[in-house]
């Protein structure tokens, strides 16, 4: 239905680099981002999680924004590091050339700011300056002020599944025709908010996440931004495509707030919808990106799914959440830009830190970076609240 | 773009919870802040889910169910909230929790609520509805973003009936930190709003749910909604920039401001805030009858849902309310209504409804 959709600009900083060359090096070197916590203190310090490297002043350097202007927080400041190589990636001239806007995904917003200042603030008017950069909208707005986006602004909230869904509804902009050209993507920095939030639903790994492994024993918080740019078959400049944007869904498991079934019913449903939208058949995928998290209930959930859904002729599967970390809202954007490059590099990305394959299962992840012909990637993305979106990109 | 406003459930700061026309009476308040008129939540929720539950997911809940109801029992193919702060009571439970208990968390429950896209999440698996699901929170475009989704759903005939939410809860701590920000006003009488000039508000909040449908039969005329646009200038409100995104947008629908019988807007008492809407009164709406709402449901991130709700009243029951005008400049009948909102002279959104066939 409607135009196509492309792939024009990537653009991405997590725990395991600053840009896509930096993040490729990292899948060809097998080299993890998860270690130990610097930027923020915490009673958890104990547990690994996957930070993105640089303290605050150097994200402030890199941004090359000045904090005397305004009030950027790491949220924010990871998000214009990422949108602003998306958007010179694509060849971007300035916003108002094409009909552009953006679609933004986070969960904690700024939420570090918050945990600095909330307190104080219950108590005197000290910290008032700060008081406007909490909420989610905040770093959209700062990111679209950056670029000159004016219309079309919109940030979404959906769990861990938000920056999927950010991509969704852009693709879904240009094909109805409202939009030619949309700036997606998500970013979540590491908050003692969510890192105690998952530390008492007791799902955080003391050791580091291993996806799809027998011995999981649960998700590592990682941290970053991704952003893609998304323009119609119509105005993309053909020498700047990447992929295409051929499926999605987005569907709803309605099981239970933070869980998923055993048997994966509401991911097989994503993917298979996603399929369908695509037009695509099962056998027509080469690699999945699995949301993968490494908790006990995730993997085993969506790897039934994956065995359900591709019967018999499963395609390469891996999760990077053992090099990322579980990025939350922005993991659907960040393992976007994955796929993406799984295409523009023609190869299939591995995991890390399988040893056993899972007793309920029949395949192991992919463990090796693989050159091979990649033409359709599928990307899952489930989060809380049986919240799920899958998305398919493709070689053009 | 278009769809049909096959019924709406609102829980506001006026008594619209168990009627679908508007209020008789006006709820008058001596205050700075406008709470929710609750319904008994336990007629509308199972009793046994409501003793934990956290009163922004009670009024989400309650909203819907009474739409949902209203619009027949229809199985909703989308369902889709917009919120601009989200749970917001139970982020704040939660981040006191880490940073008073010093990281020893006492309960989980507030993390699992403080998701935003809870309400939304909660109404289907109440509902044990698979379909689209998803939650906006972007300030002043939240709920334009869903409705926007939501047209675009039926556009593409992935779904005919479309739940579609705007909800924001008030919190105590939310009051104190935008008193800070000079936000509000000092107490006075809601429905006095606009006589006071000083700087400030009145703080409100709300819960407007609607079933938003590609189909209208049996009946012949209705209220449809025709377009939803919105733009956003960080630099301030611009007469010129405003006025030229309004004629763009009527353009679209090859349709110019004399179309246009009477406008809803967002005015709400301060004197900055208000300024573009009385220069647009003076230049550019010069004969439509103008309307205004946040007096009765106050300031908050989703009050375009409360102002649609008035708006389809209006055209539905094709009478104008007492107390909501600011100018009647014709005589007839409303047919074309604009809803015009901005929040901090930066988030702009328009929604322009029509009464008649879809």
């Amino acid at each position: 239905m409607g135009t196509r959709v492309f792939v024009t600009g990537l653009g991405i900083i997590s725990a395991i680099g600053n840009g896509t060359e930096e993040t490729l090096d990292s899948f060809n070197k097998l080299k993890s981002g998860i270690g130990r916590l610097t930027h923020i203190k915490s009673l958890h310090d104990n547990i690994p999680v996957a930070e993105v490297a640089f303290a605050y002043n150097d994200l402030l350097n890199i941004a090359g924004v000045q904090h005397s202007l305004n009030i950027y927080t790491r949220n924010t400041l990871l998000a214009i590091i990422a949108a602003s190589q998306a958007v010179e990636n694509s060849g971007w001239l300035n916003a108002f050339e094409k009909r552009t806007g953006a679609v933004f995904a986070t969960t904690v917003g700024g939420m570090d700011f918050n945990e600095k200042y909330y307190k104080s603030l219950l108590e005197s008017d000290q910290y008032k300056d700060f008081i406007n950069v909490f909420d989610s909208a905040d770093c959209g707005e700062k990111v679209a002020s950056h670029f000159g986006i004016s219309r079309n602004i919109t940030t979404i909230s959906t769990a861990c599944s938000s920056s999927a869904n950010a991509i969704i509804l852009g693709s879904r902009l240009i094909k109805n025709g409202k939009l030619d050209r949309v700036l997606v993507g998500g970013t979540d920095a590491l908050t003692r908010f969510t890192l105690n939030g998952f530390f008492a639903l007791e799902i955080l790994s003391p050791k580091g996440c291993t996806p799809f492994d027998r011995d999981r024993n649960g998700l590592t918080i990682g941290e970053g931004a991704a952003f893609l740019i998304l323009e119609s078959e119509e105005v993309a400049d053909p020498q700047k495509v990447i992929c295409e944007v051929s499926g999605f869904a987005n569907i709803n498991e309605a099981y239970h707030a933070t869980a998923s079934t055993a048997d994966g019913f509401g991911a097989a449903m994503a993917m298979t919808k996603a399929l369908l939208s695509a037009e695509l058949n099962p056998s027509d995928i080469t690699y999945i990106n699995a949301h993968g998290t490494g908790t006990e209930i995730n993997d085993l959930s969506e790897g039934k799914a994956i065995e359900n859904v591709f019967n018999g002729a499963i395609p390469r599967v891996s999760s990077t959440k053992g090099f990322t970390g579980h990025t939350l809202g922005a993991a659907g954007a960040i393992e976007a830009v994955f796929s993406a490059l799984a295409i523009r590099e023609q190869k299939a990305l591995p995991g890390l830190g399988f040893k056993n394959r899972m007793p309920e299962l029949s395949f192991d992840p992919q463990l090796k970076p693989e050159t091979m012909k990649v033409k359709h990637v599928m990307s899952n993305s489930f989060g809380f609240g049986g919240s799920n979106a899958t998305l398919i990109f493709s070689k053009v | 773009m278009r769809a049909f406003i096959k019924s709406s459930g609102v829980i506001s700061p006026q008594l619209t919870h168990n009627i679908t026309a508007f209020p008789e009476q006006l709820h008058e308040v001596n205050d700075n802040r406008l709470a929710c008129l609750e319904p008994d939540y336990r007629n509308l929720i199972n009793p046994l889910l409501l003793r934990r539950m956290p009163r922004i997911l009670k009024m989400g809940l309650a909203a819907s169910q009474l739409c949902i109801t209203r619009a027949g029992n229809v199985i909703p193919d989308g369902i889709i909230v917009g919120t601009g702060l989200g749970c917001l009571d139970n982020l704040e439970k939660f981040l006191m929790d880490v940073i008073n208990n010093n990281e020893h968390v006492t309960s989980v429950l507030p993390f699992i609520n403080s998701t935003h896209n809870a309400v939304a999440a909660q109404i289907s698996l109440l509902l044990k509805n698979h379909n689209y699901n998803i939650t906006y929170c972007h300030r002043g475009f939240s709920f334009e973003s869903a409705i926007q989704d939501a047209m675009m759903l039926i556009g593409e005939k992935q779904a005919e009936n479309v739940l579609v939410g705007g909800i924001d809860e008030c919190t105590t701590d939310f009051l104190l930190l935008h008193s800070y920000l000079n936000a509000w006003k000092k107490p006075l009488s809601n429905l006095e709003l606009l006589s006071d000039k000083n700087p400030g508000t009145i703080a409100g909040e709300g819960s407007a749910f609607f079933m938003l449908s590609g189909q209208m039969e049996p009946l012949e005329n209705g209220v449809v909604i025709e377009d939803v646009h919105t733009f956003f200038t960080p630099e301030g409100a611009d007469l010129k920039v405003i006025t030229s995104e309004i004629s763009q947008f009527l353009e679209n629908q090859n349709l110019s401001v004399h179309d246009l019988q009477g406008v809803l807007l967002g005015i709400n008492g301060d004197p900055d805030h208000d300024d573009c809407f009385y220069a647009l009164l003076r230049e550019y709406f010069h004969n439509q009858t103008a309307l205004y709402y946040k007096h009765l449901c106050g300031e908050y991130y989703t009050s375009s849902a409360f102002a649609l709700w008035l708006g389809s009243v209006i055209l539905g029951e094709s009478q104008i309310p007492r107390g909501i005008t600011l100018k009647t400049d014709i005589a007839q009948p409303i047919k074309n209504l604009l809803i015009y909102n901005q929040i901090n002279n930066s988030e702009h959104s328009l929604i322009f409804l029509h009464y008649g066939r879809l």
